[in-house]
């Protein structure tokens, strides 16, 4: 949920705002990319990615809610049939700001804001099957590890019999655990996060 | 209305304009095929044709705006 802005409102008043913000999301929706000033897309921003999740959830009442938005049926039509199944992938950030620098009549800057309609690219899905390899290899290792340390310690004199079957389903899962690790570099602090306390939480795993 | 009482006197109004300071703009480096350009940061750039007439706005290699 977006935090209410402070100061003013656009336009003349909170009505004048909330009618200035259901156009311009309108004419998003519709034209797929609009110039506005920085400030006005801004604040456009929020709202529209909230209406893109409704139309993502899709149904009547959802619908009902947008159409109080946006009050053109043709629009809200377009909003459900056509960009939302495009968002189904994308968790969030359903749109794009530009800054274009200043208009020439009185040097507002300028900004143009769109629908991020491409597909996820390869890198990003890549991402999210490594996550979800990691976590299912934290999930699996965490019950044999428990079950196969205290075997193996005081079968330390004839380890060559137990390593093989120690190390055979450790490793895949370092390796997997390191693989999206160097990814997640490139990768944005958000999708990193989980990552992060994955790999904190295994060497204290090791260590037990 | 509030209206002032006294005229300011040149040199008063010299100083305060002593003051008025032009900033030099922040800009970044960025190289493009080899040859390094200068731009302001986090704004798109024009593309132009060899004859210097304006295409599109890019940023970040993506396609902004037409021109």
């Amino acid at each position: 949920m977006p935090s209410p802005t402070k100061g003013p409102r656009l336009g003349g008043g909170p009505a004048h705002e909330r009618l200035l913000l259901g156009n311009l999301a309108s004419q998003l929706f519709e034209h797929r990319r609009i110039t506005t000033t920085e400030a006005k897309a801004k604040r456009v921003r929020p709202l529209a990615e909230r209406l893109v999740t409704f139309a993502k959830r899709g149904d009547l009442a959802s619908r009902r809610r947008v159409l109080t938005v946006v009050r053109d049926k043709s629009v809200v039509h377009e909003l459900f049939t056509e960009i939302a199944p495009a968002m189904a992938e994308r968790q969030g950030g359903y749109t794009r700001i530009v800054k274009i620098g200043n208009r020439k009549g009185d040097n507002a800057p300028m900004a143009v804001i769109e629908l991020v309609l491409e597909p996820l690219t390869a890198k990003q899905a890549t991402v999210r099957e490594a996550e979800a390899a990691t976590k299912r290899a934290a999930k699996n290792r965490s019950q044999p590890v428990r079950t196969t340390l205290p075997s193996k310690k005081p079968a330390e004199d004839a380890p060559a019999a137990e390593e093989p079957a120690d190390s055979a389903p450790a490793e895949p899962t370092d390796a997997a655990a390191e693989a999206p690790a160097e990814e997640a570099k490139e990768s944005t602090k958000p999708a990193a996060k989980p990552r992060s306390r994955s790999t904190k939480a295994k060497p204290a795993k090791d260590e037990a | 209305m509030a209206v002032p009482k006294r005229r300011m006197s040149r040199s008063n109004t010299r100083s305060r304009r002593s003051q008025w300071k032009a900033t030099p703009t922040t800009l970044t480096q960025t190289v493009e095929g080899g040859q390094v350009t200068y731009g302001r940061p986090h704004q798109a750039r024009v593309v132009t044709d060899s004859v210097g007439t304006p295409l599109y706005l890019e940023y970040k290699g993506r396609k902004v705006k037409d021109l």
